[in-house]
């Protein structure tokens, strides 16, 4: 054996080479964790403005664990108002925009509580509402279990505009076409009707549902709707 | 003074001497399956795979097993041409030498093995029978057909092998028998056999299932490579037993001398 020096740095090229694709690896690693490090404090960054008492905002949260408490905060008051039969636990947190009243999905008796604590805290100071929590799923359900029930053309509405927002188009066409048996002459809802069809890639269903709807209706938007889906 | 790998080293310098055969599972199986097929009535058999796979080991050992049983003959060289391997069978059928400037008649030599059909039963080994020329395997062929003389015919499997084996063979031949390289498991146990063999078993010992990996990694479980990567780390390993002991471990070949044995024979590059 006598080429065992240049056998050696022959190896040590080869080690080197081999182990590059690790400090590849490391490197990559790193920055990745470095890069979900950053997201989550910039995400942190505005939530921290909640905590702002010039800030005014609303916290609706609503546990179904304890299933029967219901914790409304407004402003950082932390007033905590506790009501009976709630049946929905809110998982997500959706922005939505300003609203002088909070979406009302529990039943009739929860609906007063919640009214009652919104007008309680308008006695205390003008607030400028900002929901940051909404229902989940179960709270469509119990929307739609009560329109079953009472055949409000508002729930069914409600539903119809809150799934065609949330791109469900299919669940959006059915509650809108629910609202137009029980009440077809909501404009809104034939609206929403067409424009699910039209994302369902229905097109020409949808122009023919239309012009007939402008048989009896002279809707301007629903003109319009019209035209622009013809181009 | 001697280094211990030394003899490591001798161990794996690639022979077909009988007494390096390993009994593995594999090569088992592939000598019972070729010794049944010598019992049936066939006229050819072929043994077919890469080089290195074991196939003139397996002859090899065939022939010395069967030695004292059946007229078993070893044809390890092939021929360099016609007249050389006609002489070589004229022998073998006659026991008798060929007298000097005289030929074999091809069709007085087909005739004769026709007519020890019944009497005896001839087996030729024909190691590497890709040397010989299409000409030449139509007339072994030939003279199988005589039924008194059985050929097995160890062939490469390489592109250009395959094709003497289809146009040849394919219609004649009763009896493929294909060997393949090693598994990890099997290329392991041969290892650790073959210097177990030598009362290496310290050696044997400081090669464990990782290094074993790695061999077969480089090697794909070809024996005649893996002779060559474990010769070549021996060699290594001696080097720096005997020039730089603090360079190794005697309790574990450091995977550094695997890879570099593996960089001489070119298994890897830079």
């Amino acid at each position: 054996m006598y080429d065992i020096k240049p056998l050696e740095e022959k190896w040590k090229q080869y080690n080197r080479k081999k182990k590059r694709p690790l400090y590849i690896s490391i490197g990559l690693l790193f920055l990745i964790v470095l890069a979900i490090y950053l997201i989550k404090f910039t995400r942190i960054a505005p939530l921290d403005s909640l905590s702002n008492p010039h800030n005014n905002s609303v916290i609706v949260t609503k546990t179904q664990k304890q299933h029967h408490v219901q914790k409304l905060l407004i402003n950082d008051s932390l007033d905590e108002i506790e009501t009976n039969e709630i049946q929905e636990e809110i998982k997500k947190v959706l922005p939505v925009e300003p609203i002088d009243e909070i979406p009302v999905l529990e039943e009739p008796a929860q609906t007063e509580v919640g009214t009652k604590t919104v007008k309680k805290k308008k006695v205390h100071k003008k607030i400028h509402l900002n929901i940051i929590e909404t229902s989940s799923v179960s709270a469509y359900k119990d929307v739609a279990k009560r329109f079953y029930q009472a055949h409000d053309p508002d729930d069914s509405l409600f539903l119809a505009k809150a799934y065609f927002k949330k791109g469900n188009y299919k669940k959006a066409e059915y509650w809108a076409l629910q609202t137009n048996k029980v009440n077809k002459n909501i404009e809104e809802s034939w609206l929403i009707f067409v424009k699910s069809k039209v994302r369902q890639g229905h097109k020409n269903e949808a122009i023919h549902i239309l012009e007939s709807y402008l048989k009896r209706s002279h809707s301007k938007e629903a003109k319009n709707l019209l035209q622009k889906l013809k181009k | 003074m001697k280094s211990r790998y030394e003899a490591a080293k001798n161990v794996f310098i690639d022979s077909i001497d009988i007494d390096d055969y390993i009994e593995l599972d594999s090569s088992v199986s592939a000598y019972r399956q070729l010794q049944h097929s010598i019992e049936k009535p066939l006229k050819m058999i072929l043994l077919f795979g890469r080089p290195g796979t074991g196939k003139s080991i397996l002859l090899n050992r065939v022939a010395e097993k069967l030695k004292h049983q059946k007229e078993i003959y070893y044809f390890d060289t092939p021929a360099t041409n016609d007249k050389e391997f006609f002489h070589k069978l004229f022998k073998v059928l006659t026991k008798q030498d060929l007298p000097k400037n005289t030929e074999v008649n091809f069709s007085a030599l087909v005739n004769y093995c026709k007519g020890l059909r019944g009497k005896r039963e001839i087996i030729i080994l024909l190691d590497e029978a890709q040397m010989y020329g299409p000409e030449m395997m139509e007339k072994i062929r030939l003279i199988s057909d005589s039924r008194a003389v059985k050929f097995i015919v160890s062939l490469h499997k390489t592109e250009d092998e395959d094709l003497i084996a289809k146009e040849h063979f394919q219609s004649r031949i009763w009896e493929v028998i294909e060997l393949h390289n090693a598994s990890k498991e099997d290329q392991a146990a041969y290892i650790h056999k073959k210097l177990l063999k030598k009362n290496l078993f310290e050696i044997a010992n400081s090669l464990k299932e990782k290094e074993m990996k790695l061999i077969h990694k480089f090697t794909k479980g070809n024996y005649r490579e893996c002779n060559k990567l474990l010769f070549t780390i021996f060699e290594i390993c001696e080097y720096y037993d005997k020039n730089e002991p603090s360079k190794i471990n005697y309790d574990r070949v450091p995977q550094r001398i695997i890879e570099m044995a593996a960089l001489k024979l070119g298994y890897i590059d830079v």
